[in-house]
């Protein structure tokens, strides 16, 4: 088999066999990566390092090149708030102008010589005896005070457990390891998935194929895209005042805060949504039957709301197919449905998605008792304020657990978290803390608050299975109510929650 | 998963003028015949769902490769040429797109066509315009509910005559108000009875099913009302009575129901009169949609086209 399912980048160079010692530690370059990397720089802190596996900056922006990818909210709200830019083309950005965008932040807070390459973090380790971290990475050993994961919900792609996917032929490739030297021109393309990656890419590649069919399990429910080009004129106006943009930018943030009444509180207020939705199909798609087949049977908000206005005409394009059957089987140069058709196939592309509820950094990561944190989330993810957790002392964990956001830019989820761990690290400085640790009982109660706020929330009674939920169906991605409240808890480090042990004692305590 | 798959795949057909025809093509490329099904008007190729679901077994075994389509403006299929301008829209346009199909999906073997309604006169068109497809390759037809001509008003009547004077200016208002017309429309959707009894009594026999008659309901709400408004014309001005010679060349099956209302029996009998070796086939309490109404009746008499357009190949 060909394809993209096992390349990573290779290593920037071998393991020295030299450790290097390091106050703070940032595993990914993505958004949170770099976004905790710049709230150091900013407040003058240089002691630390990104540890990125890739070759560049970027994390879910720099990998999800397949085409059409582009963001599901406004550039001017999913974007750093101390990085405006003025110049986005269009007001929602396709992935290119969000990755240069990532680099230019790199660049202009000089972010890049802290970086790493090729650092895929293989294991992380931490040594009670020296209070530190030890970080195993495909490019050397890093012993640090303080470990950030900013590793990322969307980062490592889920490929499905088929009978023959690993025998066929043909070219398989994951959308977030898309292959563009790999020309699909007059090729049969079989797309498995019907979630956000594969709305966008249907629509983009489906003009060039010989024939596209795709493998529906659930429909999505779909909304119109707003989108339109940034006017040359607005841009200016943005650079002349960049309060402009910040007045839009609040405001779209109040419009989206709206739908969490919907999604959160009282479901009958995404009933207008719905009918949007519905309208929207109803006027792309003629054909009841396909229309039937496209009509979601859960309620609108309980799998993420999907924004498109080519993705329903692609799928009732001449060279198009919906295809409802349940795959039964992939042989090397077809794919067999349960209801016994065979569809010669030339390249299958995988959109489905991403290992949110089990984070395969968890896996990784062994705290004070030698257990990895995914061994201590095997009931599901437990966290104090989505950020540490007990027995992992002086890690942070960013878009973590419960941090997720369906209607709104991650970003402003991502500037909170940066704020408490920021006011977490000062705290240690502050204090004089060697280690910071969270308390069992504050994990469970902000579990316990987390589960009373999922309580009758779409996610949980809208009658599907999303990939918010785990196998367990608690919601342990979701934040699930207003972000301002997520904003706010996030604040200040809540001290009380935590035990401290000074620098230079011996594992004395110093509670709050 | 064991046991006999069916291979289908989608092709999207380019015709010279730009347009692209939505194809799907059922069974083995190296199937002994091929079998193509062209619809009527303001259908799609759904409406032969019934007859292919009875042809299936044969395309499993590999004796049959079957190939069902959306005419041009149709289903899936695009308008090319006459994307804003339908002045010059041809039944002979859909025989032409017939041609194209077959040079792209069937270029060599034993060809059966069968063709409903306005997809019996694509049949015809394509006769008259490429007769020297018709014996070697295309060795079998069946014209389903179909006419050779004569399917305007005779303008005999004051109603006739001022339908006749009318029909253009209203296909123009229809197709500049599409837009409108189209919503109109949503207001009686295919779920309601009325819509439901207004189609019955328009096309069915007194033996049709609910389900039969929401499934064709439902196809023909599908289609625009453009392609209503473009092809009235179009079928009006069909007329391939004299032209009929290249199917005097192979086996042909004309097949109608008693209580057809839009091409009654006359048509087809004008039809056998014409073509003195063809079966005549006079389905009882059927109206037009005779593939949905009488799929047994349609897959026999297919099932007689392939048996001998293959013991053609045989012996030849």
């Amino acid at each position: 088999m060909t394809g993209t399912l096992e390349t990573q980048p290779a290593p920037a160079a071998a393991a020295t066999g030299t450790t290097r010692d390091v106050g703070i530690a940032i595993i990914g370059s993505g958004f949170a990566g770099l976004g905790m990397a710049i709230t150091l720089k900013r407040r003058g802190e240089e002691d630390f390092v990104l540890l990125e596996r890739a070759g560049d900056v970027g994390g879910t922006w720099r990998d999800n090149t397949y085409p059409g990818a582009a963001c599901d909210v406004q550039s001017n709200l999913y974007s750093f708030s101390f990085a405006p830019n003025p110049d986005w083309g269009r007001s929602y950005s396709e992935q290119p102008e969000i990755q240069a965008y990532l680099q230019a932040a790199a660049d202009r807070f000089d972010v890049r010589r802290h970086c790493v390459f090729g650092a895929d973090v293989t294991s992380a380790r931490w040594d009670d005896a020296a209070q530190r971290w030890l970080v195993s990475t495909a490019v050397g050993e890093f012993r640090v005070r303080v470990l950030v994961s900013a590793a990322g919900a969307l980062a490592d792609p889920t490929y499905p457990d088929i009978p023959g996917l690993g025998s066929f032929a043909g070219t398989v490739m994951h959308t977030a390891r898309w292959d563009a030297e790999h020309d699909l021109t007059g090729e049969r393309v079989a797309v498995i998935g019907t979630g956000a990656s594969a709305i966008q890419v249907v629509p983009a590649i489906q003009p060039v194929v010989g024939s596209i069919a795709v493998y529906q399990r659930t429909p999505s429910w779909v909304v119109p895209r707003t989108d339109h080009p940034v006017k040359p004129w607005m841009r200016r106006l943005y650079r002349f005042e960049p309060g402009l943009q910040k007045a839009i930018r609040a405001a779209l943030y109040l419009l989206r805060e709206f739908l969490v009444i919907g999604m959160a509180k009282q479901p009958r207020f995404l009933r207008p949504v719905a009918r949007l939705a519905k309208a929207h199909l109803h006027r792309q798609v003629r054909d009841p039957k396909l229309r039937a087949a496209l009509t979601p049977d859960y309620t609108i908000g309980c799998k993420r709301i999907l924004i498109s206005n080519d993705y329903f005409p692609a799928i009732a394009a001449p060279n198009a197919e919906l295809v409802t059957a349940g795959i039964a089987e992939i042989r090397p140069h077809s794919i067999i449905t349960k209801d016994g058709v065979e569809r010669p196939t030339d390249t299958i592309v995988l959109a489905t998605g991403f290992h949110v509820t089990d984070l395969p950094i968890a896996g990784k990561i062994r705290g004070r008792a030698g257990r990895t944190l995914a061994e201590v989330w095997a009931d599901g993810m437990v966290s104090n304020r989505s950020a540490t957790v007990a027995g992992f002392p002086n890690l942070f964990l960013l878009v973590g657990p419960n941090v997720g956001v369906g209607h709104t830019s991650m970003v402003y989820m991502i500037e909170s978290q940066l704020a408490y761990v920021d006011d977490a690290l000062q705290t240690m400085d502050a204090e004089g803390l060697a280690v910071l640790e969270t308390k069992p009982e504050a994990q469970e109660a902000y579990r316990e608050l987390i589960a009373e706020k999922s309580r009758g929330t779409v996610w949980l009674a809208g009658g599907c299975a999303s990939w918010y939920l785990d196998e367990h169906g608690h919601n342990t991605t979701l934040w699930p109510d207003f972000t301002f409240r997520f904003r706010k808890l996030m604040k200040k480090l809540d001290r009380e929650n935590y035990v401290g042990i000074p620098a230079g004692t011996d594992r004395t305590e110093v509670a709050a | 998963m064991t046991g006999r798959t069916v291979l289908r795949r989608v092709a999207a057909v380019p015709t010279p003028d730009g347009a692209q025809l939505h194809a799907v093509v059922d069974g083995s490329d190296d199937a002994p015949v091929t079998l193509v099904l062209a619809h009527g008007w303001t259908l799609a190729q759904a409406a032969w769902d019934d007859v292919a679901a009875l042809l299936a077994p044969r395309i499993a075994d590999g004796e049959l490769r079957l190939i069902r389509y959306d005419q041009r403006g149709h289903g899936r299929s695009t308008w090319g040429r006459y994307a804003n301008d339908v002045a010059e829209l041809s039944i002979d346009q859909l025989g032409a797109d017939l041609g194209v199909l077959l040079d792209e999906l069937v270029p060599t073997g034993p060809v059966v066509l069968a063709g409903h309604s306005m997809g019996g006169m694509t049949i015809m068109c394509l006769a008259a315009a490429r007769p020297e497809l018709f014996g070697d390759r295309v060795r079998g037809v069946a014209l389903v509910s179909t006419s050779a001509g004569d399917l305007a008003p005779a303008g005999e009547t004051l109603a006739e005559r001022l339908q006749l004077k009318l029909a253009p200016g209203l296909v123009t208002v229809a197709i500049g108000g599409a837009r409108a017309l189209e919503r109109v429309r949503q207001l009686l959707p295919p779920s309601h009875p009325r819509h439901q009894k207004m189609v019955r009594e328009l096309l069915y026999g007194a033996d049709a099913t609910d389900r039969m008659v929401v499934a064709g309901a439902e196809i023909m709400h599908a289609s625009t009302v453009r392609a209503f408004a473009a092809f009235y014309p179009a079928l009006g001005d069909h007329d391939k009575r004299t032209e009929l010679d290249a199917l005097r060349a192979v086996q042909v099956e004309i097949l109608v129901g008693d209580s057809d209302k839009l091409t009654p029996q006359r048509h087809s009998r004008q039809l056998a009169q014409a073509l003195p070796d063809a079966g005549l086939h006079l389905a009882e309490r059927t109206g037009h949609m005779l593939p949905q109404e009488r799929p047994q009746l349609v897959s026999d008499v297919l099932e007689r086209l392939i048996a001998a357009a293959v013991e053609d190949r045989a012996a030849a």
